[in-house]
């Protein structure tokens, strides 16, 4: 998988290299089993810091997305969330709440923001119906 | 040596060149397995300050400390954890590129021949060129290879890239971090002064920032891209003056702003929405764009 690497975002470098690969693993751009890049080729690549890339990684892990097989390398889990159902919803809660606050601030009321999350929610299953129709060829 | 031994500590550290004041009570502190970032224009003062480490310079006042020692009093055990890429780097020109190798290698008591090898062939060095004939970049890519070989616990560069093409400037860093950095984490630490800031962005994990001897800035890098913003904001007509102050840079032309902020990001973007703005955009500061925000301010 191919990561892009922005200073400019305002997000730690570490949290961009996590939230690509579980952009990733939900669009079903990297499947089940599939191997992630080494962690030093990687480093190397984006020119950054190896603790950074590690950081990625061993968060990816606890939050259940990718597991280390010793030797092997890192790999994107089966079912990809180990975490208890409330634990999700927490997750998942913060989240939506930071995109409720934005809509508030661009004046985007009630009924178009719902409208949206629909939207993306339809673009993702086809991104996701593509990658399988790919898979199946 | 424990680990919470700092790798690095200075403390008010002073030194002058006759009148002229070099470093000015400075203070810095490097933890283990940290890459740390000595940013400063030229003269600001960190070869000096990075010459105090290495006791080619003593502090005038103040004190520096690797790894708990005082490198004047320990030079011996210092140098034995620590190697250095200074910004001129001389070898003997009638030597080979190998027989300088094995000529550093035997002040050490370890020497990785499997880096030494795997060095040799990114760089695509001819071991038996004499080092009198290497171009500059050749020169900084022996100098790499004689710090990395021993696996030390701490690596110095001063002004590593400066004065080296783009193409060797990226393979330098890439060889910092496949081959040095490949140590047991944590135990790995780096500083770098450098003003070729970009390259170096995404290794560095916290900076200070030295300008005419003094330590003006000293922050971890995520957390200094979060505190330094740009913001610009696009009316549909000239705006009323608005209280601005928070900002430490402000540019206008007719209906367009552009501010830079220092932690006060969220204040200004909010005192910039009650003027309803067309647009309003905000976007991280690079660690370059810090450095040149911070010492024009």
């Amino acid at each position: 998988m191919l990561f892009l690497i922005s200073f400019k975002s305002g997000t730690p470098i570490y949290l961009q290299i996590v939230e690509q690969v579980k952009a990733a693993a939900a669009s079903g751009a990297l499947h089940p089993g599939e191997a992630l890049p080494s962690i030093r080729p990687l480093a190397e690549e984006l020119r950054v810091n190896r603790n950074t890339v590690a950081k990625a990684y061993s968060e990816l892990e606890s939050l259940g997305v990718i597991e280390t097989l010793p030797g092997r390398g890192c790999f994107l889990k089966e079912n990809h969330s180990g975490l208890r159902k409330d634990a999700r919803r927490k997750l998942l809660i913060e989240e939506v709440d930071r995109a409720i606050v934005q809509a508030h601030h661009l004046q985007v009321p009630r009924d178009e923001l719902l409208e949206l999350i629909h939207e993306r929610l339809d673009v993702l299953d086809d991104k996701r119906r593509a990658h399988e129709g790919k898979k199946e060829d | 040596m424990d680990s919470s031994t700092p790798a690095i500590q200075i403390e008010n550290l002073c030194y002058a060149y006759g009148r002229a004041e070099a470093v000015h009570d400075l203070s810095m502190t490097v933890q283990p397995g940290r890459c740390y970032g000595f940013f400063g224009r030229n003269g600001a003062g960190k070869t000096t300050t990075m010459k105090c480490l290495l006791n080619l310079l003593r502090p005038q006042r103040g004190q520096v400390r690797v790894f708990g020692l005082d490198p004047a009093k320990h030079e011996v055990e210092v140098k034995r954890w620590l190697s250095y890429v200074p910004d001129q780097v001389a070898f003997y020109p009638w030597m080979s590129v190998r027989e300088t190798l094995d000529y550093l290698a035997s002040f050490r008591a370890n020497w990785n021949r499997k880096i030494e090898q795997e060095l040799f062939e990114r760089f695509g060095l001819d071991p038996s060129q004499r080092t009198g004939n290497l171009s500059k970049g050749q020169r900084t890519q022996v100098a790499l290879i004689a710090a990395v070989c021993p696996e030390t616990d701490l690596l110095v560069l001063d002004e590593p890239t400066s004065g080296l093409d783009p193409i060797v400037r990226r393979e330098f860093i890439e060889a910092v971090i496949g081959a040095y950095q490949q140590g047991i984490p944590g135990q790995r630490t780096i500083l770098v002064s450098t003003h070729l800031i970009t390259e170096f962005e995404g290794l560095i994990d916290e900076f200070t920032l030295i300008d005419r001897g003094r330590a003006v800035l000293t922050l971890d890098a995520d957390q200094a891209r979060e505190r330094f913003q740009k913001i610009r904001a696009r009316f549909a007509e000239v705006p009323p003056e608005i209280d601005l102050k928070a900002a430490l840079r402000v540019r206008r032309d007719g209906r367009e702003l552009e501010l830079i902020a220092n932690g006060s990001g969220a204040e200004l973007m909010e005192r910039l929405r009650q003027h309803n703005p067309e647009a309003l955009t905000t976007e991280s500061l690079t660690l370059e764009e810090i450095f040149v925000a911070t010492l024009k301010a």
